[in-house]
């Protein structure tokens, strides 16, 4: 059968009747105020039972190699979906990462996965994370695959789900269905802007609204439709940041917290014994295009207020600075996008511009973090290695 | 697992350990028992020359076994071993080996991994130069309710303390007290507080616990949780929102209702715990980490807990980071390392409240924990302090160094270069006899406390 790119995409709302997606119970996800229809792979329709078992392998520790991290253990439901604790995140065995973990709220909206956007399909994105070795280090896919056909607490929900074992591809499918669901919307701005109810943002608010999509220029790429934004423009740009962590990787001296209130100067000669900083260029380890040198992928702002620290690499801790970064106009260098210019805001507009990017955030998230806390973390582990276990099973003896 | 007293079942032992506790809180003498690094006063101590030493290795990939393992170095001068490792028992994988601690009866030794939370015990009774393992447990975040990195292993009667550092939630440091007992069976999780507790704001992290029975107290202090902990230390510092999570905390606690009495603020990752067991002297001791303090707990003329700062070690600003300290057996005098700059700090405590750095000497380029022998003549030293915040390049020497101490100055006894041994990083240690019979009695056995003597199973000195 030939489709069309158009016919593999269907709208949420959709009912699923096709012979390809006729197991399990059909899933209609309500589409909040503010958000533009879902679309879903026409071979990967939701259902109850995908869900379910999405969200049990999202939250489920043993799919690291040595049963200690979970998707959650970055993408932490309490915090965002990311981690409020880290800049950059910290992989297996406390591997070092180069970039912050992003939100999954919305993630189902998203062009291409990941800061650098190497992954093109949700379905295929947790391969990334399962099999890097600072990340969850897993041996292989087939150890995966092995690792969760024994684990008890699966049984039968492959089948229940596909129609079949476990094998690679349902995995992914599986944790996407879930991650789908991940939604969130009827902010206070889309109570404003889309539902019409003028009184639920203050004046303050309004102004940065005003800010956001006039003199701040920031809607130029965070970007606002007439019936629903995702406050993106998917696409990939230099703001100097990543620059100037790969260039310039080291400090004279960093201001250090000691404990509340406490902080010091300390020399960066004082840390040349410990690990340095990773260069990161970016889209440009995708496209190994020279214009694509430090650019990276412009975020979903909704729930911004929940999803610190900020940036690529979670260098930037708080909204205001974030708006003193965009208003000195990101940092000068050869690459750097044409967009960002000072923008000269007055310390009311900045106000403004945060008090603005609060309102962004959905009115659902206690129900998602609740969603995500229904699967256990910590089942109990294997007493034998999976490897070991599937060779013994398959072993014929003459 | 760990052998019981044949005449009494584990709930005749059991029902004896609150009476035990209850006696010992109230009857025990003002005897002066040393620390002996760090052993909870109710296991047994070494009153003569150690025999071995167990150091527990991280192990390291690419670097022989890349397994984590139980070091057994010989330590008694008067053995043709001396000063050399006779035996390594890997437990596999690498599980981020960190402290490990002696059951009440001297007869298991109890080692955590802080990033696997597996637990491994070892019988270190039936041939103590060569410990065996007897018991994995692997179930520790799971029977906790979701406790990750177990910490401090402190002994109680019948019962094992361990200190969790971090959870399964959001690898933070909200965490608790899971208790097991001596045979390695999950009793109860104990949440470090996070309200407020005698009028500060508790942080519910958590790091090393002490016990002082007398006064019916435990002390415990707070650290940070997976994300820190596993992190390379330089990341760590230059990264502002992890260095917003560390435990400012110490918490006084009932220990026989395992209750908290009262939250200190502690600012700066309070580590170790310490209690002095001079007569009269009932004060418990932290330093903290990154603000570089030491602490003191002493009861009020109103027996009310009070917390005082009473000394800063080297400059802060520097972050040297005193790590492991350990107190001399007559609470007049206090060894402090400080890892950035590889030195050890001799601090008399004559007065605790105006503590006095006297000596100081460079160990290495790194240098984590330190033991002294109950006499406080030999002080070893090793080099580790986390996989990830160890040095990286030349300046990663893993080590175990023994000096003699003669009240001025330390002399080099031996050294292990462990990396050469292709082991890998020398952490936590612990002294051992070869003959148990040598061990020094708990001295509420000494005292006659008989309910005592029972709840700490079979004995090995007779």
């Amino acid at each position: 059968m030939i489709f069309s790119r158009a016919l593999f995409w269907l709208p949420i709302g959709v009912f699923y009747a096709s012979w390809a997606f006729a197991l399990g119970t059909p899933v209609n996800l309500e589409v909040p105020l503010g958000l533009p229809p879902l679309t879903v792979p026409a071979v990967n329709p939701l259902t109850k039972e995908k869900i379910d078992l999405g969200r049990r392998l999202f939250m489920d520790r043993r799919l690291s190699h040595n049963n200690t991290m979970s998707c959650a253990m970055c993408h932490v439901p309490e915090q965002g979906f990311t981690s409020h604790e880290l800049g950059t995140a910290i992989g297996l065995e406390g591997r070092s990462l180069r970039r912050n973990s992003p939100t999954i709220y919305n993630v189902g909206y998203q062009r291409s996965l990941f800061h650098e956007g190497r992954e093109p399909h949700l379905e295929d994105q947790v391969w990334g994370p399962l099999l890097t070795k600072v990340e969850m280090d897993m041996p292989s896919i087939g150890y995966v695959v092995e690792k969760v056909r024994q684990l008890k607490e699966y049984e039968g929900l492959f089948e229940a789900a596909f129609g079949g074992p476990v094998n690679a591809e349902r995995i992914g499918q599986a944790l996407a269905s879930w991650e789908r669901t991940m939604i969130s919307g009827n902010s206070r701005f889309d109570r404003w802007f889309y539902g019409g109810q003028r009184d639920v943002l203050n004046a303050e608010e309004q102004l940065g609204f005003q800010v956001f999509t006039g003199k701040g220029h920031c809607s130029t790429c965070h970007l606002i439709g007439e019936k629903s934004a995702l406050f993106t423009d998917h696409k990939f740009h230099n703001t100097g940041l990543g620059w100037e962590r790969t260039m310039f990787p080291e400090r004279n001296n960093y201001r250090v917290q000691l404990a509340p209130g406490i902080f010091v100067q300390v020399m960066g000669s004082l840390l040349k014994s410990f690990e340095p900083p990773q260069a990161d260029v970016g889209r440009y380890e995708v496209t190994i295009d020279t214009k694509d040198r430090w650019a990276y992928k412009t975020p979903v702002l909704r729930n911004v207020a929940v999803t610190q620290p900020y940036m690529h690499d979670g260098s930037l801790s708080t909204l205001e600075d974030v708006v003193e970064f965009y208003d000195k106009g990101g940092i000068d260098n050869d690459n750097k996008s044409p967009l960002l210019q000072p923008l000269k805001l007055s310390s009311a507009e900045k106000a403004a511009l945060v008090a603005f990017m609060k309102t962004l955030t959905g009115d659902n998230l206690a129900a998602l973090t609740h969603d995500a806390r229904m699967a256990p973390a910590s089942p109990p582990s294997l007493e034998q290695d999976p490897s070991d276990a599937y060779m013994d099973a398959i072993a014929v003896y003459p | 697992m760990t052998k019981c007293n044949k005449r009494n079942s584990i709930k005749t032992l059991a029902a004896a350990i609150s009476a035990a506790v209850a006696l010992a809180v109230t009857a025990l003498p003002a005897t002066s028992i040393a620390d002996e690094t760090s052993c909870s006063p109710f296991t047994p101590l070494i009153k003569g020359q150690e025999d071995f030493v167990y150091v527990w290795t991280l192990g390291v990939e690419g670097l022989g076994d890349g397994s984590d393992k139980l070091v057994t170095v010989d330590v008694n001068p008067k053995s043709k071993n001396y000063g050399k490792v006779i035996n390594s028992l890997s437990v596999g994988g690498r599980n981020e080996a960190h402290h490990i601690g002696l059951s009440d009866d001297r007869r298991y030794v109890w080692g955590g991994g802080l990033d696997s939370s597996h637990i491994f015990i070892f019988d270190v009774a039936t041939d103590p130069a060569k410990p065996k393992l007897v018991k994995v447990i692997k179930d520790f975040v799971e029977k906790s309710g979701g406790i990750v990195g177990p910490h401090t292993f402190y002994a109680a009667p019948g019962r094992m303390i361990i200190t969790g550092l971090s959870n399964n939630q959001d690898h933070g440091g909200v965490t608790a007290h899971v208790i097991y007992n001596n045979k390695g069976d999950y009793i109860k999780t104990v949440q470090v507080p996070t309200g407020e507790v005698g009028g500060a704001m508790g942080d519910g992290y958590n790091y090393d616990v002490a016990i002082n029975p007398r006064k019916n107290a435990m002390l415990s202090t707070s650290f940070t949780g997976w994300n820190n902990y596993m992190m390379d230390l330089g990341k760590m510092v230059k990264d502002p929102e992890a260095m917003k999570h560390f435990g400012n905390t110490s918490v006084m606690w009932d220990f026989k209702t395992m209750k908290p009495i009262k939250v200190f603020s502690t600012p700066g990752a309070p580590l170790e715990a310490r209690w002095n067991w001079g007569k009269g002297d009932d004060f418990a001791v932290t330093t903290t980490a990154l603000t570089s303090n030491i602490w003191v707990f002493k009861q009020d003329d109103k027996k009310e807990w009070q917390a005082h700062n009473v000394g800063t070690i080297g400059n802060p600003a520097d972050i040297p980071l005193p790590v492991d300290i350990s107190m001399a057996a007559d609470g007049k005098a206090m060894w402090i390392n400080t890892f950035m700059d590889g030195t050890t700090r001799f601090w008399d405590f004559s007065n605790p409240m105006k503590p006095k750095e006297v000596y100081t000497k460079k160990i290495g380029s790194q240098v984590n924990m330190v033991s002294q022998s109950y006499d406080g003549k030999r002080v070893y030293y090793t080099s580790s302090l986390l996989g990830n915040w160890d040095k990286k390049g030349k300046d990663d020497e893993q080590f175990l160094k023994m000096y003699n101490w003669d009240g001025k100055d330390l002399k080099l006894g031996f050294e292990i270069d462990f990396y050469k041994e292709k082991l890998g990083r020398a952490h936590h240690m612990k002294f051992q006899a070869r003959n148990m019979n040598t061990l020094r009695p708990l001295h509420a056995e000494a005292d006659r406390l008989d309910s005592v003597r029972l709840a700490s199973t079979e004995t090995p000195a007779k």
